[in-house]
């Protein structure tokens, strides 16, 4: 459960407006950082170690673990180029301490 | 019954099979019954699923990978060429992963594993299945007759369907969970719209794709299959073996037909003793199969003096089946 997937989502980038607007835009984001940031990042985390045991299960011939018929998975490959590489780099990768601290 | 009562008092049976052990007959059938049911106004297109398909040999014109081919009026002939299949699908997959990234060639790591992937052995039957599906799926005609393969391979095929089916429904599972946690994310974010799951997606294309297909095979409205065999011992245990497991799979068997059967009346002639032993033995194992399937027989077809290729033995064969009294019920 170490480094976090970038989960797409379609979250624009939060400008900065001033005045009262603004201060009202402070204190949501610092109750969110109280109260719901925990929860995001772990449903994020969470996300993650599914989207690869995911993977695994479509594409675990490149590991060579067959798993889904290997037609059907062919159709879903061009979705998961990108994270091809970084999967497995996780799958093959040691473990070490720091997995417990992250 | 009687293989024409099979079909007739069934108007709404639409997939026609006929499987059995190699060799004894499946695509002269499935050929003849195509002949005869385009002969009454139906259209009719008769397909193989095995990748050594004698259709073309049967028919005497090449129609393997050349979709279907008109035979005569109302009937259709096609011969599924797996290989370019496969290499159309690869194609495909390629130029969807290119024109999603903008890649001028695929990375290695991904067309190594898109060659790899082809190589498997269940690739080839895979793609059968699939094209199975884009012919049923495309509709257009009044019957289809699948020309099955020998009994293990047509096993698989219909296992297949099930083991598929119950997959890509886990798999939708997870993925459908993974959209729950996104979900998660964007309501504590107070984020906009997600986007579309383009992999949901297409697990949910597959898995409407494989459960058309599984539904044909296991339709009892729908599809009859008739098994074929001949009289003899070991076909007979087979046959019997391959009916409990296909009972298994839910596949709707319609009936048996029995192949090969040497006129009786013969033995009132001048024939030589090597002939008569046969006669003899086939006697012992139809009555096993009498006894055995009894009344699902729907014909005994005899053995000809030549074999079943070009039209007009077709038409001959056809006429055996389904207009001769002789092959109707009694041996």
């Amino acid at each position: 459960m170490t480094h976090q997937q970038p989960v797409p989502t379609t979250q624009t980038e939060p400008q900065r407006p001033g005045g009262l607007r603004g201060l009202w835009e402070a204190f949501k984001e610092l109750v969110y950082g109280m109260a719901a940031h925990d929860m995001t990042r772990a449903a994020i985390r969470t996300r993650a170690s599914m989207e690869h045991l995911f993977i695994l299960i479509t594409m675990g011939d490149l590991l060579g673990v067959p798993i889904l018929p290997p037609y059907y998975s062919l159709r879903i490959l061009p979705y998961v180029v990108p994270q091809i590489a970084t999967w497995k780099r996780r799958m093959l990768r040691e473990k070490d301490l720091s997995d417990a601290l992250f | 019954m009687s293989l024409r009562k099979a079909i007739e008092e069934h108007p709404e049976r639409r997939y026609i099979m006929f499987g059995g052990k190699g060799g004894l007959g499946k695509t002269t059938f499935s050929a003849a019954t195509a002949f005869w049911l385009a002969q009454h106004g139906h259209k009719v297109l008769v397909f193989s699923v095995d990748p050594q398909a004698s259709l073309s040999d049967i028919f005497q014109q090449d129609l393997f990978g050349k979709g279907p081919v008109k035979i005569v009026e109302n009937l259709w002939a096609q011969e599924i060429d797996a290989d370019q299949r496969v290499r159309e699908y690869q194609d495909e997959i390629r130029r969807k992963i290119l024109e999603m990234y903008g890649f001028d060639k695929v990375p290695d790591e991904i067309e190594n594993y898109i060659q790899a992937a082809s190589a498997e052995p269940a690739m080839e039957e895979s793609a059968i299945f699939d094209a199975v599906v884009d012919i049923v799926v495309q509709g257009g005609y009044d019957y289809y007759i699948y020309d099955l393969v020998p009994l293990g391979h047509a096993l698989y095929y219909l296992s297949m369907a099930k083991v598929y089916d119950e997959w890509i429904q886990k798999i939708t599972k997870l993925r459908e969970e993974m959209r729950e946690y996104e979900e998660v994310v964007r309501v504590l974010r107070r984020s906009s719209m997600l986007e579309e799951d383009k992999i949901l997606a297409e697990l949910q294309y597959i898995r409407q794709r494989i459960s058309t297909s599984s539904s044909i095979l296991t339709d009892r409205r729908k599809t009859a299959f008739f098994f074929v065999l001949v009289p003899e011992e070991m076909v007979i245990i087979d046959t019997r073996k391959a009916a409990e497991l296909f009972a298994r799979f839910d596949v709707p068997i319609a009936g048996y037909v029995v192949n090969r059967v040497i006129p009786r009346e013969l033995l009132g002639e001048n024939i030589p003793e090597y002939l008569r032993n046969r006669i003899r033995m086939q006697e012992k194992y139809l009555a096993e199969i009498r006894s055995t399937f009894g009344n699902q027989v729907l014909a005994y077809v005899p053995e000809l003096e030549r074999d079943v290729t070009g039209l007009p033995m077709i038409e001959r064969m056809a006429k055996i089946m389904f207009e001769d009294g002789a092959a109707q019920g009694g041996a």
